[in-house]
């Protein structure tokens, strides 16, 4: 068994060399750490200049007003949505959100698919509530105005006047001041998302924003008109008639910004490995050590399955550590024992993937350090672009088994940190990831077979 | 001049090493230019050349890390690539070895690879290291090693699964003279004790000497002379060499155009500003050779003479010194 003793001799040669332990596992937990302390707590999320794709499912079936003794029919909601179409971040022309045209079960479809970052739906009686709002804070506003005693004799409602003074007398409210009737109507709008992604957690901090700068505004108008006929200047309205609730896609809860990048943390360890691998074999081509074992009775099957053996050791040894630091900051970890065993199995297929990219690398590179800079020069870019960090804009390129397929689906490692994030965060089973795992192992099985025939046609023949 | 060795016996009988015709080209260079030699079962061969002569391109299709642009590689009668690759073991010039691991891991693993079973692989590395005096560093790893004791386990790396033939590719560059004297003792042993037919590529003169039963001296891919190192010294170098230093190097052509007229000088050069003549009964012919300097209004500042050397006959050969 040629193979194992490869192994094991290049494990003793990892293990031994404290330069490659530190990059391979204390510089992605430095990274864990770094993050986590960063992106740790919910007010890390968002804070981005990006459009976030969203569909708006207005439901509002208006209400009828009267404003200046004319009667209308306003449909808050539309004004709600428009608010949300038009609104750009501050000091930019970058629209805050990309509305989409669809119906609520479209929606619901590019939701899962990650089409949308999230569907905002506003309901029936919205309007009868931003009309409540609006009453509610001109009666305030004017009894704060005017003195509660006086609007309890003259609306004679019970309850209010009780303890006040009884000196005040319906004569003292202004001929031209009509109070506006008081409504208990209140009305929830509805943000729902997948919370397991960074996409969704910004989309709803903004959203939820949007809205309380909507009521603000609701407020303010019937204010200002009130203070307006009574030349006063205070205000102390605080109804609570529009809430807002973020709804969890079915199997997501809130997360931080952390929990979505600790998958992807992993991942970027495992990249980690592409210089490593690439550093390993073009060391021992530099080295002369490669044509010593050419020149025994080693295949070349037994040094790339030695060294496949080696790197899977370490990547599992990768991913148990940076999943135990990262519990140990506060990740949100879902599932038992099974999850962490799918976990590593997710794992392994991105530490092949790494392994036959250094194949790749060692195979056309010169000697040790050039494969080491070469290898460094593409994972951390190859890292970014698999998400692991922050989400990417869409660039969808079709769909496949009814999954949205991105171009950074075309990158093995983006398939693992998707299935990772689903098993650790969600506590997924294999059927869940199934979609992910079968793409990065029919991905890496290609990546694969292009390394070894590179690095055995190269490396491993006679010159 | 061209030359290859003719076969005293059978195609394959006695001969653990056949090289037919071998030639190496890398586009417009030929570095080995239909070399043929034969090896003899249990021989110690030297390979001698100066840089650039072809010499480790040759080793390396020997062993099978280059592929031929021409000709054949025998080992054994058989054809190398279907040769059993434990029959050769190569001591490459330069350190190749695992830095991380200890010298017994390092042996160990070469054990594997030539698919030893584990336990003939402890008693192969309890007695290499032994004879290489290196059992007190056998779980230190090669990182912590001296320089000579890197290289004497790169010759035991060679020697771990017992081949027939050993290549020995300038073992001795940059040992001490005591570690020297004792990888000579280390070969010979090899030969005498384990019969191994040794193939040995060196610079120094002096170990090719001591060290080789036939030596091939080969330059610009080919094969210039083959015999023991007597016979070479003999027919190509008879006679004494007279080393001579004028004061003025500037009157060694005019000196040495002189003394061509002197009979009994067989050769005269200019080495790297030294007068070298080689001739017979070279004692008597010293005053003609000083009174003729005196004539040319010189002076004779430094002379000596010795027994003629294989660097004589290398030099004559290839016309370059060694270390060039």
């Amino acid at each position: 068994m040629k193979f194992l003793s490869l192994a094991t001799k290049a494990l003793k040669q990892t293990i031994r060399d404290r330069r490659s332990l530190f990059f391979l596992l204390l510089f992605p937990v430095v990274f864990m750490i770094i993050f986590a302390f960063a992106f740790g707590s919910p007010s890390s999320l968002g804070t981005g200049t990006t459009s976030h794709e969203i569909a708006v499912i207005n439901l509002d079936q208006g209400a009828t007003v009267s404003i200046n003794n004319t009667t209308q029919h306003v449909n808050d909601g539309a004004i709600f949505t428009r608010l949300l179409e038009n609104i750009t971040y501050p000091q930019t022309d970058t629209h805050m959100f990309a509305l989409n045209n669809v119906s609520a079960d479209q929606a619901q479809t590019m939701l899962k698919s990650r089409g949308l970052d999230a569907v905002i739906t506003i309901p029936e009686n919205f309007s009868q509530a931003v009309v409540a709002l609006a009453n509610a804070s001109a009666r305030a506003e004017t009894a704060s105005d005017i003195g509660l005693i006086v609007i309890n004799e003259s609306t004679s409602e019970a309850g209010v006047a009780s303890g006040l003074p009884t000196s005040a007398s319906s004569s003292q409210l202004p001929a031209n001041i009509t109070l506006p009737k008081q409504s208990n109507a209140t009305a929830q709008v509805i943000v729902e998302g997948d919370t397991g992604t960074a996409a969704f957690a910004a989309a709803q901090g903004l959203i939820l924003n949007v809205l309380t700068q909507f009521e603000s505004q609701i407020q303010g108008m019937a204010i200002r008109q009130v203070d307006s006929t009574l030349a006063q200047n205070q205000s102390n309205a605080s109804i609570d008639y529009i809430s807002a609730a973020v709804q969890p896609l079915t199997g997501t809860r809130s997360l931080t910004l952390f929990d979505y990048q600790a998958p992807g943390l992993i991942v970027f360890a495992l990249l980690m490995q592409v210089s490593s691998v690439a550093q390993d074999l073009a060391r021992e081509s530099d080295r002369g050590t490669l044509n010593r074992l050419k020149l025994s009775n080693m295949r070349s099957f037994d040094l790339l399955f030695g060294t496949l053996l080696t790197w899977i050791v370490i990547a599992v040894a990768q991913i148990l550590l940076l999943f135990g630091v990262a519990v140990a900051l506060g990740f949100e970890w879902a599932g038992g024992a099974n999850s962490i065993g799918l976990a590593v199995l997710v794992g392994i297929i991105g530490g092949i993937a790494s392994i036959s990219l250094g194949l790749l690398l060692a195979a056309f590179t010169t000697n040790e350090r050039q494969a080491a800079q070469l290898g460094v020069l593409i994972a951390v870019p190859v890292s970014f672009l698999t998400g692991a960090f922050f989400p990417l804009p869409n660039e969808i390129l079709g769909t496949v088994f009814g999954t949205t397929f991105q171009v950074y689906d075309l990158l093995p490692w983006t398939q693992v940190a998707d299935a990772l994030r689903q098993v650790l965060l969600y506590g997924s089973n294999f059927g869940a990831v199934a979609i992910y795992v079968g793409f990065a192992i029919v991905l890496t099985a290609i990546l694969f077979v292009v390394g070894v025939v590179s690095y055995s046609r190269v490396r491993l023949r006679s010159d | 001049m061209e030359l290859t060795e003719q076969s005293p016996d059978s195609a394959t009988g006695g001969y653990a090493l056949q090289v037919q015709g071998l030639t190496k080209r890398f586009a417009d260079l030929v570095a080995v230019d239909g070399l043929t030699l034969q090896i003899k079962k249990g021989e110690i061969f030297g390979f001698l050349g100066p840089n650039g002569a072809g010499k480790t391109t040759a080793i390396n299709m020997i062993v099978g890390l280059l592929s031929p642009t021409a000709g054949a590689v025998l080992i054994n009668g058989q054809d190398r690539a279907r040769a059993p690759k434990r029959s050769i073991g190569i001591c490459p010039q330069e350190l190749v070895l695992w830095e991380e691991l200890t010298c017994a891991e390092n042996l160990i693993v070469m054990g594997d690879m030539y698919d030893l079973p584990r336990g003939v692989t402890n008693e192969r590395v309890r007695s290499l290291l032994a004879d290489l005096a290196l059992s007190e560093k056998a779980n230190t790893r090669v990182s912590q090693l001296s320089g000579g004791m890197k290289r004497r386990l790169n010759v035991a790396l060679a020697v771990i699964h017992n081949p027939d033939i050993v290549v020995l590719d300038e073992p001795s560059a940059g040992l001490d003279p005591q570690s020297r004297l004792w990888l000579w003792d280390f070969v010979r042993s090899l030969k005498n004790k384990e019969r191994k037919t040794i193939i040995l590529t060196t610079h120094a003169m002096e170990e090719a000497d001591a060290l080789s039963d036939r030596i091939a001296i080969i330059d610009h891919g080919k094969l210039l002379q083959l015999d023991t190192p007597a016979n070479l010294k003999k027919t190509i170098g008879s006679g004494d060499i007279i080393e001579m230093q004028l004061a003025e190097q500037e009157k060694n052509e005019t000196v040495i155009a002189d003394l061509k007229a002197v009979n009994g000088i067989l050769e005269i050069n200019d080495a790297s500003g030294k007068i070298n003549i080689r001739a017979l009964n070279a004692v008597s012919l010293l005053p003609e050779i000083i009174e003729r300097v005196d004539a040319t209004r010189t002076r004779v500042s430094d002379i000596s003479i010795r027994e003629n050397t294989l660097e004589d006959v290398f030099i004559y050969l290839t016309g370059r010194g060694l270390r060039e």
